[in-house]
């Protein structure tokens, strides 16, 4: 019997966001502030030729103008260290920095943007993938072979090709020789912005040799270090502090406007407010990226996988920032969940002249299983095979191995995930009637594994404090995770658990709120710390009961005796008495999840080579398509998501109904557009971000299989329910109107088309659907 | 250099605001819900030296009737889509004000800054437009109506000039045997600009059959617009018989030709000209079914 773990606690700083009383970064005012900005290239393709400030300099109330001639301009980043401060002299991408002016008001700074001469010589841009891999294109990164790989790999570079990832079995032109069928597709899906309300923000200080940022931020340790690497100071000179975060979902992982705001504060002497306008937020805030799938697939006549050769070119836009990681992500799409064969994969990132893409939610995962799932029902539909039946047929099984040679100690899950979805709505009864389809799609996906810690601390008024560097990026795994797990530890009620903000000069490292890490991983951390504080309250509380520690246990805020609840001390009298004897209670625990076992000759440019703590997933969704507008309706959406063990049942569900949502609206509705490198969508208007009544309730089951290496065996939950969401749904559409769909997003117009196609002969006719969605007639 | 802060004014009559009007003549800017005004004067497509703010004046408030519906110019989508009279005499016009903006916009939004907004997307236009609609324009000079259909000129461009203010709009009741609806195309259920619009207002005859039509569009030309061609076509088709949604059915056919060659639409961040063009067919014989089932003429099989 737990006391907090399993239930649904409500989180910490839930009535203060509801009320409109939390601090978030674009809240944060600081006495003597001022205000900072960019100028930002307005096209993609350029060679500064001249900058003429000394206008912008003299507008009343500016405070300093910076460009790339101003400062040392070192290239830093992620991976490879291909990316200078200011653009200069090249310009890479439209929204590249060109220079920052601080100014009293923000109408001086607008003033002195607008006086700033900024001479452009514009050259031709790499406007696209295959542009990028033409034997004549331009080169994005003229020098990149001076460039320095932080992660000491090396990789072939050609052209503008930033990575590559190549992964080959053997045998599979043999197997594709001798194959009874052979299927081929090709996918493509265009970039989704993260979207968070908030967009980036930073208020930086400079003083006594240090600079202070406060952030809205999912990875403060990050933002310390590259604030650092980029000014060339040491990261102990760079204290980072956290607010709340109005969403971030990936797009506040790297840096944004930080290193800017404390170069402007330390040319100031004042603090510096900086934050993106929304278009401004779009353009440069690195975004899903798009890519174009292509997958052969080798089968034998009764439609065994036998071969499969999978090739992926990714737009990285300007620069790498984690580019040659996500290129290992193939690895972990193809052969995880389905047998294939023998199997070759191929990966590319390439440099284009657009805004960098980075970060979000399930990274590539979406569109990779996207890719799979839409081949499979393609296999199916060429081959008259049952989708379901497929898939089951080359379901893997526990103990078999990814392409990485990575073990998949309990791949039975997947079996269960399709029959616990199969008992809820057989997937033969779904998607039935005109125009109305159904689909599914299944993923493996990891517990991000990397570093985190944690102290507690029993408080003299018997509450206990919990500080972390750990953000809670709208989740609830610090206001609620963290927090009941430190309360079960501890027996007291989780609203007695006081949690801090991230501050980088209080905590320990942590490696930032990415790949669903801070539960499993920062659990871990909080229930090491909070196990020493509990030794030491027993041992406290044994001095003074005159009993042995072992006869002691923690409860409902007390120490008590086994068996004799009534002799007890309150931990309020226990942390008193600890301070009288030998000092205050306090603990810290660190962890990280060790590296599962793999085989490191298994593929070449395998940066992220394996998926600890995995967890599986199955999606279904029953959609209607409207035949006259090609408007689509999520009439059903079911998903079975194995957790480890749900330590927040609002929480749980919460998370897997936002990620579904992220991925309709990645599936159906977001679209950023790219033409000759630049966005075509700019605000939230033509973006098209889903709204509550394109959404419908999703429908979860929730699968526990404890893991005995996490804190009461829960496992990663909130980033991966995005993951095979367009895959689902694409099947869906696809089965509802008899044609491929092979794009992300799925716009309306190739619906329509689609229909046409089937029509025949372009003599499209007149389709009415009853009921159907798109063409509303409105009316409350 | 920063443009200067324009003046404010809030008028609280309608004699005090088009004396405003006729003092400031190009300068002056009127403001009502400001859904649009604000969002083009932040970007700066507008500059004018004083806005005449008219929110507060109670006469432009009204819905009266007296044979016609006159709806003041200050009343809101909000409004306009929840009123249960103008539900019943002018369902289309609810329909199209339940599917503006989002709550909010509804909200504040009015039916006259709709219009006065001139832009080729605005729903209430439509439904207006069939409703044979003419608005009321006031200056110190005197009253002027103007059909609806001749107040728009041209994209962002209506016949109000700088010292007239649009009081009220003045429709037609449905009759009997009448059915309307406006059908609006967006990619989201809700919170879209059109990508197109149709509103229809149907006369059937004793048989069902359409006695008479009145089709209307938004977002498929630089103006909303009547299309009298397609009205023509539509007249005495029955959608009773089976396969008259067939796309080869004489009258539907002509009707959708007629469209086809009426419309204009153009290609932009929210659909392409091809698109906009594709969904009009299906958008047609949608509106001739859903009048058909509203004016109780025969229920469509299905």
């Amino acid at each position: 019997m737990t006391v907090a773990v399993g239930r649904s606690v409500a989180r910490s700083d839930g009535e203060a966001k509801v009320r409109g009383v939390a601090d978030y970064g674009v809240d944060v005012v600081l006495p003597g502030m001022c205000h900072g900005a960019l100028w930002r290239a307005p096209v993609p393709s350029a060679r500064v030729v001249s900058i003429d400030a000394e206008a912008a300099r003299r507008v009343p109330g500016v405070l300093a103008v910076l460009t790339g001639a101003d400062v040392e301009n070192r290239p830093t980043g992620i991976s490879l260290c291909d990316q200078p401060l200011f653009a200069w002299p090249l310009v890479r991408y439209e929204g590249e920095p060109v220079a920052a002016v601080a100014a009293e008001t923000v109408e001086a700074l607008e003033e002195s943007l607008g006086l700033l001469r900024v001479e452009l010589a514009e050259t031709p841009a790499v406007a696209d993938l295959a542009s990028a891999l033409a034997p004549d294109a331009p080169l994005v990164h003229p020098d990149w072979a001076s460039y320095a790989s932080l992660s000491g790999a090396q990789w072939p570079r050609e052209r503008n090709v930033v990575c590559e990832l190549f992964s080959d079995t053997g045998g599979v032109d043999q197997a594709f020789s001798s194959a009874a069928h052979v299927v081929e597709d090709t996918y493509r899906a265009d970039r989704q912005y993260q979207a968070s309300l908030e967009p980036h923000v930073a208020v930086a200080e400079y003083g006594a040799g240090r600079f202070t940022l406060h952030v809205a931020h999912q990875f403060p340790f990050n933002v310390r270090d590259r604030v650092a690497s980029a000014l060339g100071v040491r990261p102990s000179e760079v204290r980072v502090v956290g607010h709340h975060i109005g969403g971030g979902f990936g797009a506040k992982l790297d840096v944004s406007l930080e290193p800017y705001a404390a170069l402007l504060a330390r040319a100031v002497g004042r603090p510096v407010r900086m934050e993106n306008g929304r278009s401004e937020d779009l353009m440069t805030a690195q975004c899903r990226e798009n890519a174009v799938v292509t997958i052969r697939s080798a089968l034998s006549e009764s439609g065994e996988l036998l071969a499969c050769d999978f090739d992926v070119v990714f737009d990285s836009g300007a620069y790498a920032i984690d580019a040659p990681y996500l290129a290992s992500m193939p690895m972990f799409a193809v052969g995880s969940i389905y047998r294939v064969g023998q199997a070759r994969v191929r990966c590319r990132a390439v440099y284009t002249n657009s805004s960098p893409t980075g970060a979000f939610r399930g990274v590539s995962g979406t569109y990779l299983v996207f890719a799979v799932e839409r081949h499979l029902d393609h296999i199916a539909r060429e081959l008259g095979l049952d989708r379901r039946e497929l898939r089951l047929r080359h379901l893997r099984r526990s103990g078999e191995k990814m392409l990485n040679g990575q073990t998949l100690a309990d791949a039975d899950i997947l079996r269960e995930c399709f029959d616990r979805a199969e008992e809820l709505a057989p997937f033969s009864s779904l998607g039935k009637g005109p125009y109305r389809g159904v689909g599914m799609a299944a993923c493996v996906w990891l517990t991000n594994p990397l570093a985190g810690s944690a102290v507690v601390k029993l408080n003299e008024d018997g509450t206990v404090g919990l500080v972390t560097a750990a953000t809670d990026n709208g989740s609830g795994a610090v206001t609620m995770g963290l927090r009941q797990i430190a309360a079960e530890e501890l027996g007291v009620d989780a609203l007695d658990v006081v949690i801090s903000m991230p501050d980088t000069d209080v905590s320990g490292y942590d490696a930032g709120s990415q790949g669903s890490r801070t539960t499993r991983v920062v659990g871990m951390a909080v229930k090491a710390a909070a196990e020493r504080v509990r030794e030491r309250a027993l041992a406290v509380a044994a001095d003074h009961l005159e009993i042995s520690p072992a006869d002691l246990e923690l409860a409902a805020g007390s120490v008590q005796v086994r068996g004799a609840p009534s002799r007890r001390l309150q931990l309020a009298e226990v942390a008193k008495l600890a301070a009288a004897h030998g000092g205050p209670i306090t603990g810290a625990g660190s962890y990280s999840t060790p590296m599962p076992a793999y085989a490191p000759t298994c593929a070449t440019g395998l940066l992220f080579p394996v998926f600890p703590t995995p967890t599986y997933h199955l999606h279904v969704a029953e959609v209607e398509v409207d035949p006259s507008t090609g408007n689509v309706r999520v009439l059903r959406y079911i998903v079975v998501q194995e957790v480890g063990r749900v330590v927040n049942p609002t929480g749980v569900v919460g998370q897997i109904q936002g990620g579904v949502a992220q991925g309709l609206g990645y599936a159906l509705w977001e679209w950023l557009a790219l033409e000759g490198g630049r966005y075509r969508q700019r605000t939230f208007e033509s973006y098209g971000l889903p709204l509550s009544v394109d959404v419908p309730r999703v429908e979860v089951v929730t699968l526990e299989h404890p893991d005995p290496e996490s804190p009461y065996g829960a496992k990663g939950v909130a980033e991966p329910p995005v993951v095979p969401v367009a895959a689902a749904v694409a099947n869906a559409v696809s089965d509802a109107i008899g044609a491929e769909i092979n794009c992300i997003p799925i716009l309306p117009e190739a619906v329509l088309d689609a229909l046409a196609s089937q029509d025949g002969a372009g003599a499209r006719g007149v389709h009415l659907s009853r009921g159907g969605a798109g063409a509303e007639a409105g009316g409350a | 250099m920063m443009a200067p802060v324009a003046e404010f004014r809030s008028a609280c009559s309608t004699e005090e605001a088009v004396t405003w009007l006729a003092e400031l003549g190009a300068d002056g800017c009127v403001l009502a819900g400001g859904t649009d005004v604000m969002m083009q004067y932040a970007r700066h497509e507008l500059g004018p030296a004083a806005f005449v703010h008219i929110e507060g004046i109670e006469e432009l408030a009204g819905v009266g009737r007296d044979g016609v519906v006159r709806i003041g110019a200050l009343v809101t989508h909000r409004r306009l889509a929840e009123d249960a009279a103008l539900r019943t005499s002018n369902p289309a016009l609810a329909d199209a004000a339940a599917t503006v903006g989002g709550w909010q916009t509804q909200s504040v939004g009015t039916l006259g800054g709709n219009l006065c907004n001139g832009s080729p997307a605005a729903d209430s236009a439509p439904p207006l437009l069939v409703a044979d609609a003419t608005v009321e324009l006031q200056s110190r000079a005197g009253i002027r109506r103007v059909p609806l259909e001749e107040f728009f000129l041209g994209r962002r461009r209506v016949d109000r000039r700088p010292e007239e203010l649009l009081t009220a709009v003045e429709v037609e009741p449905l009759g009997s045997r009448q059915a309307e609806v406006y059908l609006k195309v967006g990619r989201r259920g809700a919170m879209v600009v059109a990508v197109v619009g149709l509103a229809a207002r149907l006369s059937f005859d004793a048989r069902g059959a359409i006695a008479a039509a009145r089709v209307a569009l938004c977002s498929a030309a630089p103006t909303p617009l009547r299309v009298r061609s397609v009205e023509q076509a539509l007249v005495g088709l029955d959608a009773a018989l089976p396969g008259w949604q067939d796309a080869t059915s004489p009258s539907l056919r002509d009707g959708i030709d007629a469209l086809m060659h009426a419309v204009s639409p153009i290609g932009d961040l929210r659909s392409s000209e091809a698109y906009r063009r594709a969904v009009l067919p299906g958008l047609l014989a949608r509106a001739i079914e859903i009048c058909r089932a509203r004016a109780g003429v025969g229920v469509p099989e299905g």
